[in-house]
């Protein structure tokens, strides 16, 4: 599965040096970032060409204000610059780069509910859609949406991994935040999805690519009960959901948190031979980081 | 009568509208303008999935003389999320039918296409709801319309403030674009029919999982500027053969109905969907907004052909907060 994992990856890389979504999509900064990483992990094999390319891809779509879009087409500033922060961690000489991008991802804050709603909801003249805390401060998908749990959980990655740098910021408060937001957002028998666990009083099944998601962004709350409950949950997950997005994340996951997956990875080979995973860059690429050691990109 | 509660919740309403500022006295541009004198819906009995679906929806299509030779056809299902319980998405069967009446009336391509709302795991949701095997066996390509390249789009109505959208280059490079929703309530919206399958071809890699910028800006407005905005003409079939009643989209109950849908006008098609139901089209809000520009929702102006709506009117349940969207006044 390997090589020609690894073939299908090389072959979707854009002359510009980017990767698209699957093969001749326009090069984008998710795809890209986690190419890259794959490329990492694959460290030893002669891919220094290739990478370099990537790399010159990414560093040049840096916005000035630190942050990136997603592609060349919509050029807002998007929830993947920590994913490229993600990316270009790796890379040693990359520290300004990152730093940049992790004091933007600071500036950034999911919307909460206006005054006027808050008392609408307060007074109970509109009906509880959902049961989730509106008012933790998380990061959104898009400028000036709602906080939810992958995007949250890609900044709380990135943050974790350079506090250390970011003295004098409120890097320790957003981080406490997007953890309270993350576990209020947690499915009834552990796990999460998008980020709504009821909606209407009626419980909202977890998915498992998220679930590993928000468990990698909590790794340092392992033994926490919330940790292990949705540890336990994954696990029936991701036998049930075999695809290779989800089978990836969760091997990353899985390492991440001492657990035995070479079950998952003949899984992941057997799934590979049925579908290819699509052709999706990010789907061949999460495989490559499961399969090889790339679980070490995602410790915090 | 308006009841106390009622009164407070209008009037606290109001006061948000003249809180978000003025509105344009016309919401939508001239180019947005589809609405005929009639339209012509078409109900066809399909008893099961084992029917001769392609039969059925190749006789539908035929009775409203599309051109297809050699035209590109984007299906777009509704693959929304996936429940081994529930029966949330578009059939296969269907899916495989329209491919081959589509293919069997000339069209140089068919292109299978969804941007999923709530997963992002195409693999998982093509697998687990069987549609994977189908475009496999079919070799009918899939697009992640999620994470297709995209093109700044501006709306051609304006009952948000959004005023542009990104959207997928899919659409752009087809000929013909066909909702295939399932017959479904919907707790938010009221119904989920053609033109609020729609919401799928907004790319969640610029608007997110779930595509949360257009529940802020409105799921009424949304619905009606996406559909006001799209670059090709729209055909729809609804898979009403088992729809949900309650509350859908996700969490309702399977509901018996043995019944295709099809037009080319997807605000008449959605409105005999609803009719169907027995929910009144006049009630949901952007069916009844949509009437004004986009289609009609008129009895007197939807030639039904096919069988009669009568004998395939069931009581579809609805939640509680939708309970006058019962009263039929037409």
């Amino acid at each position: 599965m390997i090589d020609l994992a690894i073939d299908l990856l090389l072959g979707a890389q854009n002359e510009d040096g980017g990767w698209g979504s699957v093969r001749g999509k326009r090069s984008n900064t998710e795809s890209t970032s986690f190419a890259l990483m794959a490329l990492k992990s694959l460290e030893g094999k002669p891919f220094n060409q290739q990478t370099v390319a990537g790399l010159n891809w990414l560093r040049q779509r840096q916005k000035n204000d630190g942050s990136w879009s997603l592609n060349d087409a919509a050029k807002e500033s998007s929830w993947t610059t920590p994913i490229a922060v993600l990316a270009l961690l790796p890379f040693q000489d990359q520290s300004e780069h990152v730093l940049r991008a992790a004091k933007w991802i600071l500036t950034q804050e999911g919307r909460k509910p206006s005054w006027v709603a808050s008392l609408l909801v307060r007074l109970s003249l509109v009906k509880k859609m959902t049961e989730l805390d509106p008012y933790l401060s998380g990061w959104s998908w898009s400028a000036g949406a709602f906080s939810w749990v992958e995007p949250t959980s890609y900044s709380l990655m990135a943050l974790k991994k350079l506090k250390r740098s970011l003295d004098g910021t409120n890097c320790e408060e957003r981080i406490r935040q997007g953890e309270m937001l993350i576990y209020d957002r947690m499915c009834e028998n552990g796990g999460w999805n998008y980020g709504n666990s009821r909606v209407l009083g009626e419980a909202l099944w977890p998915y498992p690519d998220v679930t590993a998601v928000a468990l990698i962004a909590l790794q340092d709350r392992a033994a926490s009960e919330a940790n292990q409950t949705s540890l336990r949950a994954l696990d029936g997950m991701i036998r049930e959901a075999a695809s290779g997005t989800a089978l990836s994340w969760g091997i990353l996951c899985l390492t991440l948190y001492n657990q035995d997956v070479r079950e998952w990875k003949k899984i992941l080979v057997e799934n590979f031979e049925k579908t290819r995973f699509l052709g999706e860059t990010k789907a061949l690429a999460l495989a490559l980081l499961a399969f090889g050691n790339g679980a070490s990109l995602f410790r915090v | 009568m308006m009841n106390r509660r009622e009164f407070i919740k209008v009037s606290a309403l109001a006061s948000l509208s003249s809180l978000v500022g003025c509105r344009p006295s016309v919401y939508w541009d001239r180019d947005a303008y589809r609405k005929t004198a009639t339209s012509r819906v078409a109900i066809l009995e399909a008893k099961s999935y084992q029917a001769p679906l392609q039969e059925i929806i190749r006789r539908g299509i035929h009775l409203f003389k599309l051109d297809l030779k050699g035209k590109r056809i984007v299906l777009k299902p509704n693959l929304v999320e996936f429940d081994p319980k529930g029966v949330i998405n578009t059939h296969p069967s269907v899916i495989e039918a329209a491919i081959g009446s589509f293919r069997s009336l000339g069209a140089r391509e068919v292109v299978v296409a969804e941007g999923p709302g709530h997963r992002r795991d195409s693999e998982y949701l093509l697998t687990a709801s069987g549609i994977y095997d189908v475009i496999n066996e079919h070799r009918v390509p899939y697009v992640d319309l999620n994470t297709d390249d995209v093109r700044r789009t501006k709306l051609r109505s304006s009952f948000t403030n959004l005023s542009e959208l990104y959207l997928p280059e899919t659409l752009f490079n087809a000929d013909l674009l066909v909702s295939m929703p399932k017959l479904k309530t919907h707790h938010w919206a009221g119904v989920t029919l053609s033109l609020k399958n729609m919401f799928g071809v907004v790319p969640g890699s610029v608007y997110g999982w779930p595509k949360n910028a257009l529940h802020w800006a409105g799921i009424h407005g949304s619905i009606l500027d996406i559909n006001s905005s799209l670059p090709i003409p729209q055909f729809a079939i609804v898979d009403g053969i088992v729809g949900m009643e309650g509350n859908g989209p996700l969490q309702g109950q399977a509901k018996q109905s043995g019944v295709l849908i099809l037009g080319d006008d997807l605000v008449a098609v959605d409105a005999t969907a609803a009719r169907l139901m027995t929910i009144e089209p006049r009630k949901i809000e952007y069916l009844e907004v949509a009437d004004r520009f986009l289609g009609n929702i008129s009895h007197e102006r939807i030639e039904l052909v096919g069988e009669r709506l009568e004998r395939f009117q069931q009581n579809y349940r609805v939640i509680e907060n939708f309970q006058e969207l019962k009263v039929l006044t037409g």
